[in-house]
């Protein structure tokens, strides 16, 4: 990010979209798209998310509040199910630019340039109704940027696409948008892939924004459990707060089991009193099993009850206190290739590396 | 009696030209807007106005002959007009059978249509009429069945225009209406001959049209 200069600003926006379901009603007090900046929207089914982007690229009618556009250049919409117009890929491209009356050598340039940036050369003459999804994702997004947007509204780019698809594809849209001052707002329920992407994270609830900063400081202090677990922080272990020495205090959740925090910690449970109701979040790549390497503060024992690997990650589920908690490791690796379901682990964790949140 | 008058073959072939091809010109000119109008707007009403065209597609010619021919009777309330067994009244007659077919099919054509695809063109700022002109390109298919079936249907139509136009020689008298007239006397080499030329008429129209409409599906 260069400058902190925001492209759009929406500012208390009220808008209302009417379904045959109902009507929903998505409330925005102020959220900035930055020029150069990516910013995933993350929440889930219904939360708001394609009304949010919808409005941004003006097609929904704002009952209140004002989008601002503070950049010149135009805003584009990557749909999650596009559109080819009945043509060539090339036909397609050339009208996408019909709206920017450049010259005809610019258009050139820059048809070629997007149809080499996205992988859809050696396309460019096929008729765009015989493309299969990702051919015609890619020629979305290079319509989109052919237009040089200012603002690009990606709507599930990854949507129905296997997972070499998504990476090749978030790759190529990496580069495509980096050197640019393009301000990216990006839709996805998929957080991994919008982590690949964004550098700020919005999350949506009920037509709400529930949280919006950076992408470490949401990823690692959601603000509440509903954003904690859309975060992907998905041990959230209920206990009492008890002060401890210094800087330590513990979240009790029975008499075998306490957990590790820092007390001295920014956020809402800053003003938290020993006694009251938390939620301890711990993010599963920082749950350590096994103990005595000096990382972390041991939490007690458990018993392994799932091991799920993809090959390349682990993700361990292990019965604790009733809870079952979830960690990462490397698969193939160490521990990954000798815990079995049945074995009885230690678990620990850094002080640090537990979130409080306010229970109840 | 027998003999073959190919002067008066040409004639009515020439005439059946004009008044079908005005009939479907104004028909096109009616009926492509108001089908993609009621294709891409939604407004309270549209629903019956859809089922009134529906109908329309079906409605039988020699009723339309019939309406038509009391409006514009003498004592009609348009018989001021005077336009009663004339080609003007005959073109009306055509326009009232083939509106319905032109808005229905473009108006299907058009709700064929991807719903994101309004807002794909909206969001890439394409001005309105290079929105049209996609549009129409898009629709391409459908707007040549909609000429076709117009076109057929007037072509071939003979109750309304009988009612309206009167078959009147040297003024009203079209292939369909010559063909039933010279049938009923037994004159059949005349309506063979006039029967051919109707045929081959719609073939080669017909024909033409299919060859333009499938060349355009790229």
């Amino acid at each position: 990010m260069s400058l902190e200069r925001a492209a759009l600003a929406v500012r208390d926006l009220r808008v209302r979209r009417s379904s045959k379901s109902g009507s929903f009603e998505l409330r925005v007090e102020a959220l900035d798209l930055l020029a150069g900046g990516v910013l995933a929207v993350l929440g889930p089914n219904g939360a708001g998310k394609s009304t949010l982007l919808r409005s941004l690229a003006g097609l929904e009618p704002v009952l209140e509040g004002r989008i601002e556009r503070r950049v010149t250049g135009p805003v584009a919409m990557v749909f999650q199910r596009p559109v080819a117009f009945s043509g060539s890929v090339l036909h397609n491209l050339r009208v996408a630019l019909s709206g920017q009356r450049l010259p005809r050598a610019e258009a050139r340039v820059r048809v070629d340039e997007v149809l080499d940036h996205f992988g859809i050369a050696a396309l460019a003459s096929r008729r765009a109704a015989t493309l299969s999804g990702g051919e015609l994702r890619r020629l979305a997004l290079a319509r989109a940027f052919a237009l040089r947007p200012a603002v690009l509204l990606l709507d599930e780019p990854f949507d129905d696409l296997d997972a070499a698809g998504q990476e090749a594809l978030s790759l190529d849209l990496r580069r495509a948008i980096a050197g640019t001052e393009v301000a990216v707002a990006v839709v996805t329920h998929d957080l991994r892939r919008a982590l690949l992407l964004a550098d700020r994270i919005a999350v949506l609830l009920g037509g709400r924004v529930a949280q919006l900063g950076e992408r470490e400081e949401v990823l690692a202090r959601p603000t509440s459990p509903a954003v904690a677990r859309l975060v992907g922080m998905a041990n959230l272990i209920p206990g009492t707060l008890r002060s401890g020495e210094g800087d330590l205090a513990s979240v009790f959740v029975d008499e075998q089991h306490t957990v590790p925090v820092e007390t001295a910690r920014d956020g809402p449970c800053a003003a938290l009193a020993p006694g009251a109701p938390v939620w301890a979040g711990i993010r599963p790549e920082r749950l350590k099993l096994d103990v005595g390497r000096g990382e972390g503060l041991p939490i007690g024992k458990g018993v392994v009850r799932t091991l799920i690997s993809d090959g390349v990650a682990a993700t361990v589920g292990v019965a604790w206190a009733g809870l079952e908690l979830r960690t990462h490791l490397l698969a193939g690796r160490g521990l990954a290739r000798t815990v079995r379901p049945g074995d009885s682990v230690t678990l620990s964790v850094r002080p640090e590396d537990v979130h409080l949140l306010p229970r109840g | 009696m027998t003999e073959l008058r190919a002067g008066e073959v040409v004639e009515i072939t020439l005439r059946t030209l004009a008044v079908c091809g005005t009939a479907l010109a104004v028909a096109l000119g009616a009926g492509l807007p108001l089908g993609i109008a009621l294709g891409r707007r939604r407004f309270p009403g549209r629903g019956l106005f859809v089922s009134v065209v529906n109908s329309g597609m079906g409605a039988p010619p020699v009723v339309v002959g019939l309406v038509v021919s009391m409006l514009l009777f003498r004592s009609g309330p348009l018989g001021f007009l005077g336009l009663l067994y004339t080609p003007e009244a005959m073109i009306v007659a055509q326009v009232l059978i083939a509106l319905p077919l032109v808005v229905g099919i473009t108006l299907a054509a058009v709700g064929a249509l991807d719903e994101n695809w309004e807002l794909e063109v909206r969001t890439l700022g394409i001005p309105p009429l290079r929105r049209l002109w996609l549009l129409l390109r898009e629709i391409r298919l459908g707007l040549l069945a909609a000429v076709i079936a117009a076109l057929g249907s007037i072509l071939s139509e003979v109750g309304a225009v009988q009612a309206v136009g009167g078959n009147l020689d040297g003024e009203t008298r079209v292939l369909t209406t010559s063909i039933l007239m010279y049938t009923q006397m037994g004159r059949f080499e005349m309506a063979l001959a006039l029967g051919v030329v109707l045929v081959g008429l719609t073939l080669v129209l017909a024909g033409a049209l299919t060859v333009v409409q499938q060349g355009g599906r790229r």
